[in-house]
């Protein structure tokens, strides 16, 4: 894929009004996606998409402006119409006594293209290919797929007209997917889940190291073997999961419960408030003493990785729980101002982040990772009397308040008297997110430990669907309740 | 407003582009996705986040001797369009170059054209803002509104020319009773009307008095429940989701392959219908078919017919009726029963009447089982009378089972539940449904 660094000059346009401050935001994001599907090559998807936001403060309210017309004139009426914006929210909106934004003391810049080459679309489309082929080894795989999507993104943002940085990113999502039928009752087994939970930024390292090459014979091996499996017993069990289902427990009950827009209350009407409570910070007791979570944009190679949020908060690392003890919440500069100004001093983080050019910040979870434990696997699984190991993530539903939770895995597998049992079929689980946390029983080492996302974090009003990592190393909690299906 | 100016001049030069450009026997089409957006979003009856959004994205779609490829782009200012396809087109000559040629590529030879132009009037931004803030009063009301026209459009090079164009302003939002409680509600209108919308904001005012009683918990355990239309709506989105799609039938990936085997049925007064004269979508899909007015989903509690994408058509041997690559309904709309409205919670007696369900996801797709919670407004009602809002209570059941043989009546009404979705922009379509009586619910949590 060609590189996209624009060519575009962009001006700030200047304040439209005396007393106006202006910020402008840059977004150039090149997509390709690539997919072999049942032994067909699709049509190649090439996408281009760029486009700026102006976002104007006066007299103590903000207002937007999204447009694609990059000319100097287009700028201007577009800081024109923010300026109107700001003008109609005047004694009817949040009464800002400043900007919500803070220009870095130098321009951020971040580069996650630079190091690591992709190659050539006929070679990736030949490995598609190889995969594809590999996962087809039984007449009873009625569906196999293995994909590709690649994403270059350039942001660039000006703060009061200043040059505030310039960040470039790359992000890589393969993909495999094989069904199992045998008349009415069939199996899916992904790489990571259907909706790529295995993604990085990169390029070939990150493909390599995502288990692509290799997957496809290991993914359609497994949903034929879900396709004979007896169905998942019901029962209260411990529950050893997997990161490529850690990942969505983290991201649900975890992070989404701890932005600071919910718990402001931003996202009653859509996606929902939290259980966590402002005077919950600094003392309120998350899960058990193993669990320690951090926010941290700065790992090398993993998904949400960047160098500032679009508020100009350059990022850096920042422990949200330790030892089971939760200390600080995901929210960006305005966020912090506005619960200051209700009386609530909760510290925050670089996560003030838009899906795009035509949406405005809100709070997300950059990289939200559980930091590794000391135990192998293999103490975990001798650790576990009855129970069930669990694997890749199938089903989501959590309460608005991401607190009553059940979740589905495409892998089961039983554990009676630290041994490991048969695979079993449609597992699930459910609980509460206040109590499960203490059930955190034991922490997998380094050697479990995987760094995974999701590209498709919804919320906001308008709709915003944003890039997150999950770093977690497999996890045991103890006596869960679990149950199967009914196909 | 009548036809949009901007999104019109556009279109004619997106036209004149796919009729001049392609070379020898290539056939390409151009797609149009356009909307100039007002969203106001409010917390606290406050207004949060206030702007307005222009976006138009174009999508070419190159066909050469069966190689075929697609190339999606924003089109910026108006004076570089061309420039913009031109550089597109070019991109996707030297990629189909090296493609081979695909199987399955299927469009429609035969060229059509037709043209929606909704009229409607859009409010100023001041005057949308005072409605809302002062209409909310004392209480604390969030939510979205949103403004603005629409575009879908769709030029091919055989001499397609399709244009449809809707005018919307909603709000959708909810007034909150403390803790997770709230009476939500969706105004929507094709015409800006502040008396209207004042109307829809007061009455939702009215209706969250009840929910400000003491919440009643209940034990998880099977309960007769009376769903409103929006919760049947957001029951049957779900569905959609691989439901009525060929391809998901064929991937062994359908909630619904046990009732195309015949191993299971809904109740024999459900039916969905795609209608897409009923909530006004655009009648023409990508490739450039035509969608027809009415495609059966579901007849009489059995499946009827699968939507089938030209991709599927190609791959499956069948013939296409017009969806989109992604088969899922854009109207699906459920037949009214004959419960009148003033009369459900007398029918329902005693049980849970549930405004609104959220997050639903299939906990075993293959038993067209789903999760979900109860959201907003759920209240407990003895012998036909409401007495209190109930805590968030999880369900795990099947739809064979609730619109099956647990279906006990459907409201007489189906009402419009407008796609409020905004992932990637408005949306057109959205669901039409009926109140549903159910014996039991299975709550789980």
């Amino acid at each position: 894929m060609a590189h996209p660094l624009s060519r575009v000059r962009l001006r700030c346009p200047a304040p439209p009004r005396p007393g106006a401050r202006v910020s402008l935001r840059y977004v150039e994001e090149r997509r390709e996606a690539l997919a072999v599907v049942r032994g067909v090559l699709q049509p190649v998807l090439l996408e281009s998409d760029r486009g700026a936001m102006l976002t104007v403060w006066l007299d103590g309210e903000t207002g937007y402006c999204a447009t694609a017309d990059l000319s100097p004139r287009g700028l201007s009426a577009a800081a024109e119409r923010a300026a109107h914006w700001a003008g109609a929210a005047h004694g009817r909106g949040l009464a800002l006594p400043e900007p919500p934004w803070r220009t870095p003391d130098a321009p951020i810049r971040f580069d996650s293209v630079r190091d690591d080459a992709l190659p050539a679309r006929a070679d990736l489309v030949a490995m598609l290919h190889e995969e594809a082929a590999a996962m087809k080894r039984d007449a009873r795989i009625v569906h196999w797929a293995a994909s590709l999507r690649i994403a270059e993104r350039v942001q660039r943002l000006w703060l009061d007209g200043e040059d505030a940085g310039t960040q470039r990113l790359r992000f890589v999502e393969p993909g495999l997917e094989a069904t199992a039928a045998d008349g009415a009752r069939s199996q899916t087994r992904t790489l990571g889940g259907q909706y790529n939970g295995v993604c990085r930024q990169g390029g070939l390292q990150a493909l390599r190291d995502s288990g692509f090459a290799g997957g496809g014979a290991r993914v359609a091996a497994e949903a034929l073997e879900l396709l004979a499996a007896p169905n998942c017993p019901s029962g209260v069990r411990d529950l050893l999961l997997s990161p490529d289902q850690m990942m969505l427990q983290i991201h649900e009950s975890i992070g989404h419960p701890l932005e600071l827009d919910r718990i402001l209350g931003d996202e009653r009407n859509f996606a929902g408030t939290s259980f966590v409570t402002p005077d919950m910070f600094g003392h309120y007791q998350f899960g058990s003493p193993l669990l320690n979570v951090s926010f941290d944009p700065g790992v090398p190679g993993e998904y949400a990785s960047y160098g500032a949020d679009d508020e100009g908060m350059p990022a850096r690392r920042v422990p949200l729980i330790e030892r089971g003890v939760l200390k600080r919440a995901l929210g960006g500069t305005l966020s912090q101002a506005r619960a200051r100004a209700r009386g609530w001093p909760i510290e925050g983080a670089a996560a003030a982040r838009a899906s795009g050019w035509q949406r405005p910040p809100i709070d997300r979870m950059g990289n939200l990772d559980l930091e590794p434990g000391a135990s192998t696997m293999e103490a975990m699984i001798a650790a576990v009397e009855r129970g069930i190991w669990m694997q890749t993530n199938a089903s989501w539903s959590i309460d608005d308040a991401r607190n009553k939770f059940q979740f589905g895995c495409e892998w089961g597998r039983l554990i009676e008297d630290g041994r490991l049992g048969a695979v079993v079929r449609n597992p699930n689980y459910r609980g509460v997110s206040a109590t499960f946390w203490r059930s955190l029983a034991m922490v997998g080492d380094r050697s479990t430990l995987q760094r995974l996302g999701t590209p498709t974090c919804g919320k906001g009003e308008p709709g915003q669907l944003a890039r997150v990592g999950h770093a977690s190393p497999a996890c045991l909690f103890r006596a869960v309740d679990v149950f199967g299906g009914e196909s | 407003m009548t036809i949009d100016p901007v999104f019109a001049a556009q279109f004619a030069e997106i036209s004149a582009f796919v009729a001049g450009a392609p070379r020898g026997a290539e056939v390409l089409f151009a797609e149009l996705r356009a909307e100039r957006a007002d969203y106001v979003r409010f917390d606290r009856a406050r207004v949060r986040q206030a702007g307005t959004v222009e976006c138009s994205e174009v999508t070419l779609h190159l066909i050469d001797a069966g190689r075929q490829a697609r190339f999606a782009c924003t089109l910026g200012a108006r004076r570089r369009v061309r420039t913009t396809l031109a550089a597109a087109l070019a991109a996707l000559r030297e990629l189909i170059a090296h493609a081979p040629a695909d199987p399955f590529a299927h469009w429609q030879a035969q060229p059509g054209a037709s043209e929606h132009v909704g009229h409607g009037r859009l409010a100023d931004p001041r005057e949308a803002l005072e409605v809302i803030v002062e209409a909310a009063g004392e209480d604390d009301v969030v939510g979205l509104y949103a403004a603005g026209p629409l575009v879908r459009a769709l030029a091919g090079s055989p001499g397609h020319r399709h244009y449809h164009q809707s005018v919307s302003s909603s709000f959708d939002f909810s007034v909150q009773a403390g803790g997770d409680r709230a009476v939500k509600d969706v105004w929507w209108s094709g015409d800006w009307d502040a008396r209207a919308l004042r109307e829809a904001i007061g009455a939702a005012r009215g209706h969250a008095q009840i929910l400000r009683r003491p919440v009643r918990r209940i034990d998880p355990g099977a309960y007769r429940a009376l769903l409103s239309p929006r919760a049947v709506a957001e029951l049957v989105r779900l569905l959609g989701w691989g439901g009525f799609s060929e391809r998901a039938q064929r991937s062994g990936q359908s909630p619904l392959a046990l009732a195309r085997s015949g191993q299971a049925r809904f109740h024999p007064g459900f039916s969905i219908v795609d209608d897409a004269g009923a909530l006004a979508v655009p009648r023409f899909q990508s490739e450039g078919f035509e969608r027809p007015e009415r495609v059966p989903l579901i007849e009489a509690g059995q499946p009827a017919e699968r939507l089938v994408s030209p991709r599927s058509a190609r791959e499956f041997g069948l013939a296409t009726n017009g969806a989109g690559d992604d088969e899922r309904p854009l109207a699906p709309c459920v037949a009214p029963g004959t419960l009148a409205a003033p009369a459900a919670l007398a029918a329902l007696g005693t049980g849970l009447a549930i405004a609104d369900l959220w997050y639903l996801n299939f906990s075993d797709r293959g038993a067209c089982r789903v999760t979900g919670l109860t959201r907003f407004a759920t209240l407990w009602v003895e012998d036909g009378e409401p007495v209190a809002p109930v805590a968030t209570m999880r369900i795990d059941d099947s739809l064979y089972r609730l619109f099956g043989d647990q279906l006990l009546a459907l409201g007489d009404a189906a009402l419009p539940s407008p796609e409020t979705g905004t992932w990637y922009g408005r949306e057109p379509g959205g669901v039409r449904a009926p109140a549903a009586l159910v014996g039991a619910l299975r709550l789980t949590l």
